[in-house]
């Protein structure tokens, strides 16, 4: 919705500028997103004429002109417009003008020839092009033939005007309407409306219902149909004045009789139709629901095949328009039409809505049935537009409304007392004063004794209907900026947040304390990533559910795999030559129970991450070494114990995306807790990623099972610990951790831990057979442990590791 | 004897200052005259061949010659380690101005840097924390908020929609239903809800089909549209700062009544005007107002009884204020030039 202050003045006076005003009508929930100063930059372009015209004849696409502005020479512009011709009437921007787009025009030459200002187009006035034609859009604004030369052209354009622009809200239907902003203008600044006198003189001896009938098949979705007849009609073009309010309403003037109907709509918020009486079918209108299948030709010339549900107003033969949508071209208004019917009904907002958006048709009329119209202003409107039409001598008015209202709308009331309301906003304003600004607002108010009010509210303000609703009128009148700020009273509670809130922020912080980066994904992905991870066709990961509109191509799931997201996160970054990543992302994955979805899906908290690049940062004192399985790995396992999960079975496996021969899975039973890898070199070329890459994911679920809450604290040792080393030679195939096992097995009561130290092949050692080096701690809470205690210990492990795992021990 | 005592302490004083080397040459020094066999020493044992009378007397001339050279001995020590140090120090001089090694260390996300600010604060003024799913049904997403089907205020909100009845939630709004349906009704609610939200928006500089919003609500007895006014001025004077101006204004949400935007003078030319606020001076920060009665009793509340304020904010919206961020998809992009700074 945007209107001029012009027509605001038109029906009340008022001293504020215009940003004064849209101030405050923003602070009263009327919100003016913009107010464009229109002529604003045009203070030295003036009206003037083309007197002479010819070729550059250095530029093949430029010309010479001669203009005469009113003053005694005329000047010589070089202008590189198409569509100017001699005689022409063009705005020219003087020298000094600075136009509204920040140009600034002074003296120059162009190919050598001087130029002294400048011709201007449309855009360039900063006009609002929505309201013109593509002739006056394109190219110089050429104005009209008898416009006096040497006039600012501000007032010429009638660009002295400002426009407020608004982004209304969607309860207040009523202000989609210039009366209805006036209403509220008229309460903010104090001042009383002159309401024009509406009154149409019926000065044609026919009778309305003897020519057309109207009719309501569906009064679920069009509760009042009126209709008033016109005859006569002279198809012209409409006064200055009425294409100038409504160009600046951002309407294209077209024809009187269509203009009427929009500077009605505009006017009075009531949308409004114009027919051709004589290509109505039947000399009937009925408001019914399409008939599947039939055709609907609309005024934008495409046809449409009903669906069934949509509101059409049909003659006798066939839908002449979609109700409240758009109108149909048969009977469409013409510069041969003489007789007119003139519609204004109202229609159900939700079916109004249901239907635009289905043929993705949104107009001027559909937005405020939307919004909701005051069902009761059907005659006035016809009346307003016969009584413009009639002012214009271009019609007769046959006599009467056709007027259908089936149920007639009772008026609202809602009672209130002042106290509800006082305790509702905190606030202490006095029953007088609320009963005076309801008032202003036309809400009457009658006492009922008690100290209660019973409100009659006004047949436009159909979003009003609970106490609630009232209190937000005498708030926003009130002014929220004199609602004082106070603390909720009341039982105080502890604020907390749910177990798996707070281990999820215990990973977050565990994992970046060790060097890992939080990212955060979109919930969406694409099949094209199952196949590049190398998913089998039968992985439940590829039942993702599919949204029905998606945004792109490119994301029709929401995703199964959160690993997939981080992937895609990596590859972005070594796009662009981010070479060190260590990137995580802790978030749900959605599993459907079953597709199509009947009931919410399973939403799974899921721990992915991605290392590639340098162990350590980039350095003149690092060995700039790359990061390997066993960084991957100890991020896991550090992330494990911070989580408290102890003792997992280690063991190689095979997880999705990872190398077959480098997967290590944590689990607990059968079950994973945790599974970190290499990147798969094919995932890896499928991704365009070149260098090795080390991946980890975890369930948050599964994590918090096995995380104990249990804290166990280690006495420190009274007693020396004593060491021994332990290097053996074992086949290249055995696992590290199958040896420590063994160790601890067989420690006896002294055994505190043992520690891997070294693992070697290569020179020195037999194909085959690699060299493994162990540490292992001894003590005692009660006592110093003596040699002796600790050989026999030392003895057992020794026998049973080269027992076990056939190893030949090293010096 | 006596003269040859003095000698003696003579030619031992020079060697001990003469001493130029190594603490080892002054031990050989002091080996060399009061060591076991050191020549002063001797003279001590000789003591025994003097007669009585004298013994006190020569006794004493040499002990006081040991003395004074062992004191000379431990300053001449003192003085050859104070070299020895200096020289150390002076070889073990480093290039300092080379940089420090280093460290590993990871970053947390901005939006979770405010997030978990956020939920600090509200947290400390007694709000829960709750959750909700972010596949919805249209049912909680909208109609318990007073947005039945074909509502025009669902056009605010353009939604992935999965089957007709249930989507990618639009907002987190529905969590307030599912915190009433939880609860006893009537009984006290404080809590916030954080989550990410999903809108058909195009993805721009200001928008994206993802983001995070904050719901905050808060039920019980006899809470007012100030109140509202209150706990949201100290929370945006916590998350912002202490001086920062909060206007209220009249606004339309389906699911309060009164409803407000709430803006905060802009935090970057502080209410002067600039690019950021468009030059208005203000900055849309979050929506809010009393709940509606009908959200109140389609989940067994009382409107009678009990009244309630609901917010809303954006995350992306707060965080990109706080850091002079201007791409909210710099947020999603995820780029580790941008994750690090942080």
């Amino acid at each position: 919705m945007q209107v001029s202050i012009k027509w605001l003045h038109d029906y009340i006076d008022f001293t504020e500028t215009s940003d004064e005003l849209a101030d405050k009508l923003t602070m009263a929930g009327i919100p003016v997103e913009n107010v464009v100063h229109a002529g604003e930059g045009l203070d030295k372009v003036v009206t003037g004429r083309v007197e002479e015209i010819k070729r550059h004849p250095d530029s093949d696409h430029m010309f010479i002109t001669q203009v005469n502005v009113g003053q005694p020479e005329n000047i010589q512009i070089v202008t590189g417009a198409q569509n100017v011709r001699q005689g022409d009437i063009v705005p020219v921007a003087m020298i000094g003008a600075k136009l509204p787009n920040g140009m600034k025009i002074s003296k120059g030459k162009l190919r050598g020839v001087p130029s002294n200002g400048m011709l201007c187009s449309a855009e360039e006035m900063n006009m609002d092009l929505s309201a013109l034609r593509d002739d006056q859009k394109n190219g110089i604004y050429i104005l009209p033939a008898d416009t006096q030369i040497g006039m600012p052209v501000k007032d010429t354009l009638g660009l002295d005007d400002d426009i407020l622009e608004f982004e209304l809200t969607a309860n207040r239907g009523d202000c989609f309407s210039v009366f209805g902003l006036v209403r509220e203008v008229a309460v903010l600044t104090g001042n009383t409306p002159k309401w024009p006198v509406i009154k149409a003189v019926e000065d044609d001896d026919a009778l309305a219902t003897d020519m057309i009938k109207i009719g309501i098949d569906a009064p679920e979705l069009c509760s009042r149909f009126s209709a008033r007849v016109l005859k006569n009609v002279k198809i012209m073009e409409s006064p200055e004045w009425m294409r100038c309010r409504l160009e600046r309403a951002g309407i294209r003037a077209i024809n009187n009789v269509v203009d009427v109907t929009n500077f009605v709509m505009v006017e009075l918020g009531q949308p409004m139709h114009a027919y051709d009486y004589d290509h109505i079918s039947g000399k009937s209108l009925t408001a019914r629901k399409a008939v599947p299948g039939e055709n609907l030709h609309t005024l934008d010339d495409s046809s449409r095949v009903a669906k069934g549900e949509e509101l059409v107003i049909a003659d006798a033969d066939k839908p002449a328009g979609l109700a409240g949508v758009m109108g149909g071209l048969e009977s469409e208004v013409t510069d041969n039409t003489v007789t007119v019917v003139l519609e204004a009904a109202s229609f159900n907002g939700a079916s109004i809505r249901r239907t635009s958006r289905a043929c993705g048709l949104h107009s001027e009329a559909s937005g405020r049935f939307e919004r909701g119209v005051d069902v009761t202003q059907t005659t006035r409107a016809l009346d307003r537009a016969a009584q413009l039409l009639q002012d214009m001598g271009a019609c007769t008015v046959t006599k009467g409304i056709v007027d259908v209202y089936p149920v007639e709308k009772q008026p609202v009331t809602v009672a209130f007392t002042p106290e509800q309301i006082n305790n509702r906003l905190g606030t202490d304003i006095a029953s007088e004063k609320m009963v005076e600004i309801l008032e202003s607002l036309e809400f009457r108010c009658k006492a009922d004794g008690n100290g209660g009010y019973t409100v009659a509210v006004p047949s436009w303000r159909n979003d009003v209907t609970f106490m609630e609703d009232l209190s937000e009128e005498v708030a926003r009148i009130y002014g929220f900026e004199n609602i004082e700020a106070t603390t909720p009273r009341g039982t105080m509670v502890q604020g907390v947040q749910s177990p798996l809130q707070d281990f999820i922020d215990r990973i977050k912080v565990t994992l970046t304390h060790i060097g890992m980066n939080e990212e955060l994904s979109f919930s969406f992905t694409n099949p094209e990533m199952f196949d590049k991870m190398l998913l089998p066709a039968d992985s439940p990961l590829r039942k993702a559910i599919p949204i029905m509109n998606p945004l792109t191509d490119e994301a029709p799931l929401v995703r199964t795999s959160l690993l997939a997201s981080v992937l895609e996160n990596a590859v972005r970054n070594l796009s662009r030559k981010n070479e060190d990543i260590r990137l995580y992302d802790v978030a749900p994955v959605f599993y459907p129970k079953e597709l199509p979805l009947t009931e919410l899906p399973d939403e799974v908290v899921k721990v992915a991450g991605f290392m590639s690049g340098r162990r350590n940062p980039m350095s003149w004192n690092t060995d700039n070494e790359m990061v390997d399985f066993y960084d991957a790995k100890g991020i896991v396992e550090e992330l494990l114990v911070r989580l408290n999960i102890n003792n997992c079975h280690v063991e190689a496996g095979e997880y999705m995306a990872m190398h077959p021969g480098k997967t290590a899975l944590f689990k607990k039973g059968r079950e994973i807790v945790a599974a970190v890898g290499e990147l798969h070199p094919q995932v890896a070329e499928n991704l365009g990623i070149s260098k090795k890459a080390y991946i980890f994911e975890m369930d948050v679920p599964t994590l918090m099972k096995y995380s104990s809450d249990k804290f166990n604290f280690d006495v420190l040792p009274r007693y020396p610990a004593i060491v021994r080393d332990l290097a053996m030679l074992v086949d290249e195939e055995v696992n590290a951790s199958d040896i420590e096992d063994t160790i601890a097995r067989n420690g006896g009561k002294f055994f505190k831990n043992v520690t891997l130290f070294d693992v070697y092949t290569g020179k020195q050692i037999e194909d085959g057979k690699k060299s493994m080096a162990f540490t292992m701690q001894f003590q005692s809470n009660d006592k110093t442990l003596t040699d002796e205690e600790v050989d026999e210990s030392f003895k057992q492990i020794l026998d049973a590791v080269s027992r076990e795992f056939n190893a030949e021990l090293r010096g | 004897m006596e003269t040859k005592i003095e000698q003696l302490r003579q030619e031992a004083t020079k060697a001990i200052q003469n001493v130029a080397g190594t603490l080892n040459d002054l031990n050989d020094v002091r080996v060399k005259y009061l060591g076991k066999k050191g020549e002063l020493t001797a003279l001590l044992r000789g003591l025994g061949k003097l007669s009585p009378e004298e013994r006190p007397r020569v006794g004493q001339i040499v002990n006081e010659a040991r003395e004074q050279l062992e004191k000379l001995i431990s300053e001449k020590n003192n003085e050859l380690k104070h070299k020895a140090m200096a020289a150390k120090l002076a070889n073990e001089s480093i290039d300092v101005t080379l940089p420090g090694r280093k460290t590993n260390h990871g970053h947390i996300h901005p939006l979770t840097l405010t997030l978990m600010e956020i939920k600090d604060i509200f947290m400390r003024m007694g709000f829960s924390v709750e959750e909700g799913p972010e596949i919805e049904k249209d049912y909680f997403n909208f109609e318990a908020l007073n947005l039945p089907k074909d509502h025009p205020a669902r056009d605010m909100q353009d939604s992935f929609y999965i089957t007709e009845d249930i989507l990618m939630r639009s907002q987190t709004s529905p969590v307030q239903a599912r915190t009433m349906q939880a609860h006893e009704p009537n009984s006290p609610i404080r809590m916030i809800a954080p989550g990410r939200v999903y809108r058909r928006d195009d993805y721009d500089a200001t928008h994206s089909p993802m983001f995070t919003q904050i719901e905050g609500m808060v039920i019980d007895k006899n809470i007012s549209f100030s109140d509202l006014k209150g706990t949201l001025e100290d929370f945006l004077r916590q998350i912002f700062n202490k001086d920062v101006q909060v206007r209220l204004r009249p606004s339309f949400f389906p699911f309060t009544e009164p409803s407000t935007e709430v803006d905060i003078s802009c935090v970057m030319c502080k209410g002067k005007g600039c690019r950021v606020c468009k030059g208005t001076g203000w900055l849309e920060i979050l929506g809010a107002g009393m709940i509606h009665p009908n959200v109140l009793k389609m989940s067994g509340y009382d409107p009678s009884k009990v009244s309630g304020f609901a917010f809303g904010m954006g995350v992306e919206r707060i965080t990109m204020l706080k850091y002079g961020i201007d791409d909210l998809r710099l947020f999603y992009d995820n780029d580790t030039r941008l994750l690090e700074q942080f």
